[in-house]
This record gives structure tokens, C-alpha cells and sequence, in this order.
């Protein structure tokens, strides 16, 4: 189908790398056959005919049931779930598991993802549906239970095939809000702070991992485009423990600076982060630092030609160092 | 493609416009080394703001225009580094060890002409 913007489920399909490759992939997972299309289509009338009773089973597992409040508390949304369970039966039955059809599951799933269904829940309710639809089939070969057994085996072929999108589906929602939780911690944990014209600060507080290192590394790169600096105060008082992956990390934000042409002080490295970057035998000749974020900010200002001078005039504070 | 290489005052400024070849950049590196001694040039400034990738060909060769300068009596600046470019230059360990750099043009302009005074100073 032809749309100017991609709708919700495509959009999700996309995102999860759900291709026809990967449908291929899927049906395999499940072992759905030829043979199995074939006895499907015998017992596509017996599901579709009582499809509102089989739809009526699944939801009505769902009134027992407190996990399922969030569904059951939208009518709205209940309206569309309802809908949307009848379109499922009908595909399940058509013998076609394409690319539209995975759409469509995307969509009935996403309505149980808003819904904050647990995948639990939703297998619940799913098994009821089976069932109802295996009872029909049973009751339609009663004289052999063996084919009885085996269309609702193939049957359930493809009802797994839709378990395993359904679930993919709550699953990786469920993964999106982690992911954006993390993401915004990661904003928040690592500002850049102009303190002067051209002079940032960077106070780093808490486990540096690469991710976190590339993410400062970064931000701190366009900060200093962004704001002109030419220098750059790193405080890491807030880092309690430093390994030689963590140390390298630093070094890459300082070297990448420089290239940049603006120097990096690094402050607040307390006596047990010194002792192990000793210890680690990490060649620090390329890192400028000065013992307290006081001390930096001071000797940050002096390359800055900055010098502070008390009200009164009598006592300049500022008295930083030579530079070397 | 040949880069321009301009001359202000006892300064000479190369400014890469487009991604090079190697070829160009060597032939920089001549035209620089030619020039400083020609225009009798105390400073050579490379503006590579244009460029989106450095690699570890251009930066060796970025190092040795900063060298050959030095040698002929001129101090090089590089200036304007890109971002991406210096974090991707970081990763692959490229350091464009002890050559100066700064933020863009005006900076490195601004870092010549202290390095200039600085030099009055002591001499």
C-alpha cells in the first residue's frame, strides 16, 4: 500500500529489521510448511465463522485478570484491540504470511504495547483463543483425532509465528522507554558549562564506560566549536575509580581538543585515582593537571590573560602559576 | 586541484577548499616549503575547515609541511578541525603530535602573532 508518511507499524517494522529475509527466517523458527497451508486451509472455515466467539474468549481471559487493567480501563483502545483480534483470525487462516501480514500484527501488537500489556499477560489471553479455536476443531474431526491434531498443530505453526512478533513487538517497546530513560540520564550527567568567554567546564561525576566516554567526548568537541573556547576545565572529583580504559578516554577528549587547538586541564584527581594511574604505568606527559577544580579554573584564566582582583584592590586572588 | 597559497604580510596562509588527493597535498607541502623561503615568512597558517576526513596520509603530511616550515624559519599552525574530524582522528591515534593548532583562522592568526611577540620578548 502506497502512503506519503510510513504509519506507526511500518515505522516499527523498519526499526525492528523486520524484512522479508527476516519473515523468511521466522517461518522457519516455526516450521511452517506447505503441508501445514494446506491443512490450515481445511479448517479456515471452522475460525472464521465463530471468529467473534473465538475473539470473545481471548478477551474475556482478560476481565479475570488485574495485569490487564491498562487495556481494559480504554474503551477506546479495547474497541480497536477487539477489531483488530477478528482481522488476526481471519489472516491467520489465509494461508499468506507476507510483509502485510506482519504489519497488521505490528499493529494489533502496538495496541498491547500502549496498552503496557505484560507479554505474560498477552499469553495468556492467546492460549485462551487457541483453545477456543482447537475445541472447534476437535468437535469438527470427531471421528479422527489425529487429524484433528494435526491441522490444529499446523494451525498453531502460524499462531507461534504471530506469538513471536507480538512479543518482539512489547518486548522492544518496552526497550524503547529504557533507551530513552538512558539516554536522557546520559544528557543530564555530562554538561558543558561556559564559566568565561572561551573557557568551559566539564565536571564529570560518576562510571565513565566508552559509551558514556565517547558521548563527552563529543559533546565536548561541539562545545567548544559552538562556544569558541580555548580552554577546557575537566573535573573528575566526581570519579571515584579509574582503570586504563577510563584513563585512555580521557586522553582521547584532551587529544581530540588539541587538535581542535584548545587545552584541556584536568582537575580533582584524587590520591587514589593518582596512585592508580601510576600504578597502571599510563603515560599522562600530554595531560595538564592541577590538583583542585579551584586550581584549574586559576590557572585556566591566567592563559586566558585573565587576573581577578579583590574590590578593594589590595589582594589579587588569582596568583596562578608561571606557565611553563 | 592546486591550493592557493596566499601571502599576508610575513604570514602565509594555504586554505583547503575541497577534498584532496595525495598529490595535492604534496605539492602543498613544496609550495609551502618554496615560499616560506621566498616571501621570507616568520609563520604558515592551513586552514582545513573544509575538510571532512583526515587521514593518516594527510596527517603525516600536514606534520612534515609543519616541519619542513620549521626548518626554513617559519612556525605552522593548523586551524580548523573539525569535530567529527578530530574524534575520528583520535580513534584511528592520529595526533598531529607537536604541531600547533588552533580553533579557525582568527585563532591561529591570533597564536602567530603572540608566538611573534613572545620571540620579540626573548630575543
Amino acid at each position: 500500500m502506497e502512503r506519503d508518511q510510513p504509519s506507526v507499524a511500518q515505522t516499527l517494522m523498519h526499526e525492528m529489521g523486520l524484512d522479508s529475509g527476516a519473515i523468511e527466517r521466522r517461518k522457519r523458527v516455526v516450521a511452517l510448511e506447505p503441508d501445514d497451508l494446506t491443512r490450515i486451509a481445511a479448517v479456515k472455515h471452522l475460525v472464521v465463522e465463530d471468529a467473534e466467539g473465538h475473539t470473545a474468549a481471548f478477551f474475556n481471559h482478560f476481565a479475570n485478570l488485574d495485569e490487564a487493567r491498562g487495556l481494559l480501563s480504554s474503551k477506546a483502545l479495547l474497541e480497536r484491540a477487539r477489531q483488530l483480534q477478528k482481522q488476526h483470525l481471519r489472516a491467520l487462516v489465509s494461508g499468506v504470511y507476507d510483509l502485510g501480514y506482519i504489519e497488521q500484527r505490528i499493529e494489533y501488537a502496538a495496541v498491547f504495547a500502549s496498552a503496557g500489556l505484560e507479554p505474560r499477560v498477552f499469553l495468556g489471553a492467546f492460549h485462551m483463543l487457541l483453545r477456543s479455536v482447537g475445541t472447534s476443531i476437535m468437535k469438527r474431526f470427531e471421528g479422527s483425532p489425529t487429524d484433528a491434531f494435526e491441522s490444529f498443530m499446523s494451525l498453531k505453526k502460524a499462531a507461534f509465528f504471530d506469538i513471536g512478533v507480538v512479543n518482539d513487538v512489547l518486548v522492544f517497546e518496552r526497550e524503547r522507554l529504557i533507551r530513552q530513560q538512558q539516554e536522557s540520564i546520559r544528557e543530564l550527567s555530562t554538561p558543558v558549562l561556559q564559566v568565561r568567554e572561551r573557557l568551559l567546564l566539564l565536571p564529570i561525576i560518576g562510571v565513565i564506560d566508552t559509551q558514556r566516554a565517547r558521548f563527552i567526548t563529543e559533546s565536548v568537541l561541539r562545545s567548544i566549536r559552538a562556544n569558541r573556547a580555548k580552554v577546557v576545565v575537566m573535573d573528575i572529583t566526581g570519579v571515584a575509580t579509574i582503570d586504563s580504559k577510563v584513563a585512555n578516554h580521557i586522553l582521547q577528549t584532551v587529544t581530540a581538543a588539541r587538535l581542535m587547538g584548545t587545552q584541556v586541564i584536568v582537575t580533582g584527581l584524587s590520591p587514589e585515582v593518582a596512585q592508580s594511574l601510576v600504578a597502571l604505568g599510563i603515560e599522562l606527559s600530554k595531560l595538564r593537571t592541577v590538583g583542585d577544580l579551584q586550581g584549574g579554573l586559576e590557572e585556566a584564566e591566567d592563559i586566558l590573560g585573565y587576573r581577578m582582583v579583590a574590590r578593594d584592590g589590595a589582594r589579587p586572588v588569582a596568583a596562578a602559576p608561571a606557565l611553563d | 586541484m592546486a591550493i592557493p597559497v596566499l601571502k599576508n604580510g610575513d604570514v602565509l596562509i594555504a586554505s583547503i577548499q575541497a577534498a584532496l588527493t595525495d598529490r595535492d597535498l604534496v605539492e602543498l607541502r613544496d609550495e609551502i616549503a618554496e615560499q616560506v623561503g621566498r616571501h621570507r615568512s616568520r609563520a604558515v597558517v592551513v586552514d582545513v575547515t573544509a575538510l571532512d576526513v583526515l587521514d593518516s596520509f594527510a596527517t603525516r603530511t600536514l606534520r612534515s609541511i609543519a616541519y619542513t616550515a620549521k626548518l626554513r624559519g617559519a612556525e605552522a599552525v593548523v586551524v580548523g578541525i573539525q569535530p567529527d574530524v578530530a574524534f575520528a582522528m583520535v580513534e584511528l591515534g592520529l595526533h598531529l603530535e607537536s604541531v600547533a593548532t588552533a580553533l579557525d583562522l582568527e585563532e591561529g592568526l591570533a597564536y602567530v602573532r603572540a608566538a611573534e611577540r613572545s620571540r620579540a620578548r626573548a630575543g
